[in-house]
């Protein structure tokens, strides 16, 4: 056996003083000679657990095997077999809960680089033109998607390929769901979403973009027109403190802060017409993914940014790629810290009363549980709020469509086969979970394509069994 | 899909109509509905309210306030446009109310004052009092199509050029002094509308709203168009854009739509200098 590498292939960035200029992506990936090194790192083990901890179960071992004998194509097609978007979950996955954190070489601190190594090769099958090549037969059932995020993307890519005529409504005027509007361009290039959605074009997937279900199509309507309905409208309504202040100017829900920066690209104002006013200071409220990105983009947009987190940094729930940069950008990591007035002067956010916490008891998250220290309230001056505590299933679809179970927080109910209350209907990604990862919704809708192909089978087989009835 | 500008007139030297095709959206809106229009891929989405809904088109009023209404004024019949999606937000609920109000002070407030007087005339019972106001004369538009879908009709001119001097609100307090008046819609400048929620309180009429607070998605969100109603926060797009005025927090709302000031100023400045 060749001597393995002990340490990663790094992965080159661009310099810090640079990156916080521009909205570019940052890690500039592999090259070829880098990536095939480090796939030599993989020791091929009997019995992966790296594919066991993928969502959508790729198959890393054969991939990287393939990419470690400078076979880039048909790696890249394996890849392809489970995940249709490797370009998007190799940068955004959090791959040390999964595939890297489950490999073996991890336990001496020098995981295979894998979801970069999925970057990789989708990058270099975009640029050289490599496609899988199947043959789609065309089956007359009619399946709506409703929208077009990761869950959405998957389940339209797997009907679409099994025959049936996909339809995918998207309310935005672009598709991609939260990875058009919610991660930022230095994270996940908005040139790279689009190219992986002209997939689904090329395939046969029709998207309307600008169409609300429920306003402009009623959701009664739709179930009338399709024979399966998917919802993957995702978690896009956002959650707000609750407390006093909250009216005041310069207070953002992270939504607002990242639709306006990635999906409007204010950060290109006035070239482009959405504007964004950031101030001097700026507090994020909350330490996952979301608050990074918000804190990132204000670092950007020439701010000292301040993370306030009720927990301690450990306990993050970010990627731990997106917390190293934003440290490394200079982002400030405030922990033990809870908000408990916005304040303001004229209007504008002009500070933010923060209280104390101490970490209790580990609750059910396994987490230690925040709790006040009494008569700890201090003030901190700044002129700018971006409220990142998370988001819920949005209340427009909802509202219309009343016979659709939900639970307590608009999650849809469903069973474990991703079906609704409503026959023919499936659900998945955040609008079930609440709110989670990209490769766990491109799981789900892969998960409810193959429940909605069982179902139209069955009604195709039930069709045929009135039908000879009614003959007899 | 193509959303193509149809027709196009000058209303006076601020506002101007603008008729677009688009199917999706005619087919299923309802009077106080409202749109949003994307211009080009690098623009704003703007929130509008519809005059009107015919076919497969709509057609808007617009002031040239900001740089991409600007813009816009310069497309020509047969332009397309980047996007028109809706309907937005709710409707108004069309039924008996006797006595009915609708006043108007600004372009959206007009479209909202004719689609919403010919709907509630539409229904048995309504009495539909429409009043609109204009700075001058000169400005004046839509009186002809606002006199033919109410039963009675005002126009005030804040300089006494045409019709009664001075404001709706002038008007509406006369009404309600006669206690004429069973309930009040309006639309239009929220000072004007603040004072119309004071106004009523005062003679315990019941009255609606439209609030346009900045939008971004207008779908709920990005939370910017959040209002307080009685301390609750609500969203103008998804639980508005109507709500009852004696609830409103209006301070709070100019101060939020007062925000972005800056930013208009300075696109509106590089618009000029640099063209699209």
């Amino acid at each position: 056996m060749a001597k393995i590498t002990e340490t990663r292939v790094s992965m080159p960035e661009q310099p810090i003083e640079y990156r916080i200029k521009n909205f570019d992506e940052v890690p500039l990936g592999y090259t070829k000679e880098q990536a095939i090194q480090e796939a030599k790192r993989c020791i091929q083990c009997e019995n992966p657990s790296c594919i066991k901890h993928c969502p959508v179960h790729v198959d890393t071992k054969r991939f990287i095997k393939l990419l470690a004998e400078g076979n880039l194509k048909e790696a890249f097609l394996k890849i392809k077999e489970d995940c249709p978007i490797p370009a998007i979950t190799g940068r955004v996955c959090p791959q040390e809960n999964q595939c890297e954190g489950a490999c073996i070489l991890g336990k001496k601190g020098n995981p295979i680089n894998i979801g970069r190594l999925a970057a990789f090769l989708a990058d270099w099958a975009m640029k050289n033109g490599i496609k899988e090549e199947f043959t789609i037969k065309d089956k007359s059932q009619k399946v709506a998607v409703i929208g077009s995020g990761p869950a959405g993307i998957s389940c339209a890519v797997d009907l679409r390929k099994n025959g049936y005529k996909v339809t995918m409504f998207e309310a935005l005027h672009k598709a991609g769901g939260v990875l058009q509007y919610g991660i930022p361009n230095f994270r996940l290039p908005k040139n790279i979403v689009d190219k992986e959605l002209s997939y689904l074009k090329e395939i046969g997937v029709e998207i309307r973009l600008n169409t609300i279900i429920g306003q402009n199509i009623p959701f009664d309507e739709l179930q009338k027109e399709y024979d399966a309905i998917f919802i993957g409208t995702g978690a896009g309504a956002p959650i707000f403190l609750g407390i006093e202040g909250e009216q005041l100017n310069r207070l953002y829900s992270a939504n607002e802060f990242l639709i306006r920066i990635n999906l409007m690209k204010a950060y290109n104002f006035p070239e482009y017409d959405t504007p964004i006013i950031v101030g001097d200071k700026v507090a994020v409220i909350g330490a996952g993914n979301v608050a990074m990105d918000a804190a990132r983009c204000a670092r950007r947009l020439g701010a000292e940014v301040f993370i306030l987190y009720r927990r301690t940094k450990e306990y993050s729930p970010a990627r731990k790629e997106e917390l190293r940069h934003a440290l490394e950008e200079g982002v400030n990591f405030m922990e033990l810290v809870a908000p408990t007035r916005i304040l303001g002067q004229n209007g504008w956010v002009k500070g933010i009363e923060l209280i104390r916490m101490k970490l209790g008891e580990h609750d059910k998250s396994g987490r230690p549980r925040p709790e006040k220290i009494e008569d700890s309230k201090f003030v901190m001056d700044l002129d700018t709020v971006i409220v990142a505590l998370g988001t819920r299933p949005n209340r427009l679809f909802l509202s219309r469509a009343p016979n659709l179970k939900t639970g307590r927080r608009g999650e849809i109910t469903t069973d474990e086969h991703l079906r609704t209350n409503i026959k023919g209907v499936t659900a998945g990604g955040d609008a079930v979970s609440g709110g989670a990862t990209v490769i766990e919704a491109l799981g789900n809708g892969r998960k409810a394509a193959k429940t909605l192909h069982n179902y139209l089978l069955s009604e195709i087989l039930n069709f045929q069994k009135i039908s000879k009835r009614n003959k007899k | 899909m193509k959303y193509e500008i149809t027709y196009k007139q000058n209303l006076n030297s601020d506002d101007y109509l603008l008729e677009v095709r688009a199917p999706l959206v005619t087919k299923r809106l309802r009077v106080g509905q409202f749109v949003v229009l994307l211009i080009h891929s690098k623009g704003e989405r703007i929130p509008l309210s519809v005059l009107k809904a015919e076919d497969d088109k709509i057609t808007l009023v617009i002031e040239k306030l900001g740089k991409t209404s600007r813009e816009l004024n310069t497309y020509k019949i047969g332009d397309t446009l980047e996007a028109v999606i809706g309907p937005l937000g709710n409707p108004i609920d069309i039924k008996k109310y006797g006595n009915v109000v609708f006043a108007s002070d600004l372009v959206c407030g007009h479209a909202e004052n004719y689609a919403a007087s010919k709907a509630l005339q539409e229904v048995d019972g309504n009495h539909v009092i429409s009043i609109q106001t204009f700075p001058t004369k000169k400005s004046v538009y839509l009186e002809k199509e606002l006199r033919s879908v109410s039963d009675e009709y005002y126009i005030t001119t804040m300089d006494g050029s045409y019709g009664i001097n001075g404001h709706y609100l002038n008007v509406l307090e006369q009404l309600l002094k006669k206690g004429k008046v069973d309930m009040v819609f309006a639309g239009g400048d929220m000072q004007s509308l603040k004072k119309l929620s004071k106004l009523t309180k005062l003679y315990n009429v019941p009255a609606m709203v439209t609030l346009r607070p900045i939008m971004v998605d207008a779908t709920g969100m990005c939370g910017s168009c959040r209002v307080f109603i009685d301390g609750e926060m609500k969203l103008a797009c998804i639980d508005g854009p109507m709500f009852d005025a004696h609830k409103v927090n209006f301070d709070e709302v100019i101060n939020a739509m007062g925000r972005f000031k800056k930013k208009e100023g300075e696109a509106t400045k590089y618009y000029r200098r640099k063209g699209r």
